[in-house]
């Protein structure tokens, strides 16, 4: 009788304590997930993934009456300039028609000095669709969930874009869901092209609209409205994925407007270029003349979901 | 049967702060564009959070809000993003209000809008430099201070959809504020 006094005292002593202290304690657990996350990410990356492995499914269901609002909204703000886009567009299919033949005309001659030259092209890509289902909506983080994941094919470090352009690169994959780091993030770096001067440089993030360009040798040639592309150094990005154009040169930097435009996607494209050996088809054989042979399309990939 | 339905309408009651905070958490990471008026989310739940505790602050207690700040910030992060700061950040607000409740019973709209001007200041204050600190890098501002002035101007709408709830309490107790 007298033990279980003593244990219900205990009890409510410590029950007291934790009360008096909970705050406390909160905030020390709060300050200390962070110094965690700091110190090891591999713990909470994993229980990340959990968490986004429940939540997905149900983003995914509030993402279409999303797409339908958001779609109704560029509805109504489309019928506001439907004339000036209209004239736009003639004048711009104008100028296309005259680039179509150009290309054309560079493609049966490309296609023949390749067969000349015995030229290999790097492995085909393969393109898998997803759509948006989340953004972060932090000030601080640059990114979207996407509702394909490792079962689709998709695999860390593989890059995103839209017609336009690139967006961003997978960082983080689950079975049903992966997580896009956008061109603009804090922590984005990208070997880069500048098509012009064919100079190679760093696209920086820095979590403002427009990234920087750093570790240019030459800084001279570079003007405003010169084309970035991916240089395709460093592995898993192909080579010529239009990224944007410089938007300023001078003493404060070079700053690069992206092509790819973030604001109400829908859906994206993961190319797939082969480096995680999904996609690999068998190489073609050395006697061959002109471009190898597209490998066998994998059953996951290209499939919208 | 009616004491039955009264159970329930309490138990709804009950729940409502909690359940809003956790859908306006979802609502943040849905991909919703407003015409081209921001890049980032508007702070709904720091808003609800903000609401909450200064009218229901029993309702949300101080392990709850730590839950939700670490789904948020877990659902919401990249790689190298700090986990715990809307922990923080829920938690110090609750702390503050509750510590000056005597400034913000029972004061005009006005007072109260302030009071959520200068906290919720802080708290975007506390996340901007928290991230900067642990990722040692100089972070643009001004998304975050974007989202602070557009949260600002959306809490009197914000407040005035909640009061109107606030109005048909079931208990409708006089002091029930604590």
């Amino acid at each position: 009788m007298a033990l279980r006094k003593a244990v219900v005292q205990t009890a409510a002593s410590v029950v007291h304590i934790v009360q008096r202290f909970s705050l406390a304690l909160l905030v020390a657990a709060a300050v200390g997930s962070m110094l965690i996350g700091k110190a090891d990410t591999v713990i909470l990356e994993r229980v990340r993934a959990a968490a986004l492995d429940l939540v997905t499914p149900l983003l995914e269901a509030i993402s279409r009456p999303v797409a339908t609002i958001n779609g109704f909204i560029a509805d109504v703000e489309d019928l506001a300039n439907l004339r000036a886009e209209n004239a736009r567009l003639r004048e711009e299919n104008a100028r296309l028609l005259a680039w179509q033949s150009v290309a054309r005309r560079l493609e049966v001659e490309n296609a023949e000095l390749r067969g000349l030259l015995n030229f290999k092209e790097g492995p085909q890509a393969t393109f898998i669709t997803g759509r948006v289902v989340g953004d972060s909506g932090s000030a601080f983080v640059r990114s979207m969930l996407l509702n394909v994941g490792r079962r689709a094919g998709v695999a860390s470090g593989q890059a995103v874009v839209t017609g336009e352009g690139l967006i961003g690169r997978i960082t983080e994959v689950g079975d049903g869901w992966s997580r896009v780091l956008l061109v603009s993030d804090l922590s984005f770096r990208l070997p880069v092209l500048v098509e012009r001067t064919r100079e190679r440089a760093i696209l920086t993030g820095d979590n403002s609209p427009l990234p920087k360009l750093s570790l240019i040798q030459s800084v001279a040639g570079i003007q405003a409205g010169d084309r970035i592309i991916t240089s395709g150094h460093g592995g898993s990005f192909p080579i010529g994925i239009p990224v944007g154009v410089v938007a300023s040169a001078g003493d404060g930097g070079i700053r690069v407007k992206p092509f790819g435009e973030v604001v109400r996607l829908e859906f994206v494209r993961v190319i797939d270029y082969g480096i995680t050996g999904l996609v690999t088809g068998p190489a073609p054989p050395p006697e061959m003349f002109g471009p190898p042979a597209p490998p066998p399309k994998p059953a996951a990939a290209g499939k919208t979901r | 049967m009616s004491e039955f339905l009264h159970q329930l309408d309490r138990a709804l009651y009950a729940a409502l702060p909690g359940a809003l905070v956790a859908l306006l958490i979802l609502l943040t990471l849905a991909p919703i564009r407003l015409p081209d008026v921001l890049a980032v989310a508007p702070l709904l739940p720091l808003m609800a959070v903000y609401h909450f505790c200064l009218f229901r602050a029993d309702a949300l207690p101080a392990w709850l809000l730590f839950a939700f700040g670490i789904v948020f910030d877990l659902l919401q992060g990249g790689p190298g993003t700090p986990v715990g700061v809307s922990a923080l950040q829920f938690l110090l607000v609750r702390q503050a209000i509750l510590g000056n409740q005597k400034y913000l019973v029972a004061v005009s709209f006005t007072f109260i809008w302030l009071g959520y001007a200068i906290l919720s200041g802080l708290a975007v204050a506390l996340s901007w430099s928290a991230t900067a600190l642990l990722s040692w890098r100089f972070i643009d501002p001004q998304p975050a201070l974007f989202q602070y002035i557009v949260s600002l101007f959306l809490y009197p709408i914000f407040g005035w959809v909640l009061g109107r709830g606030r109005g048909r309490d079931p208990l409708n107790e006089p002091g029930s504020r604590t």
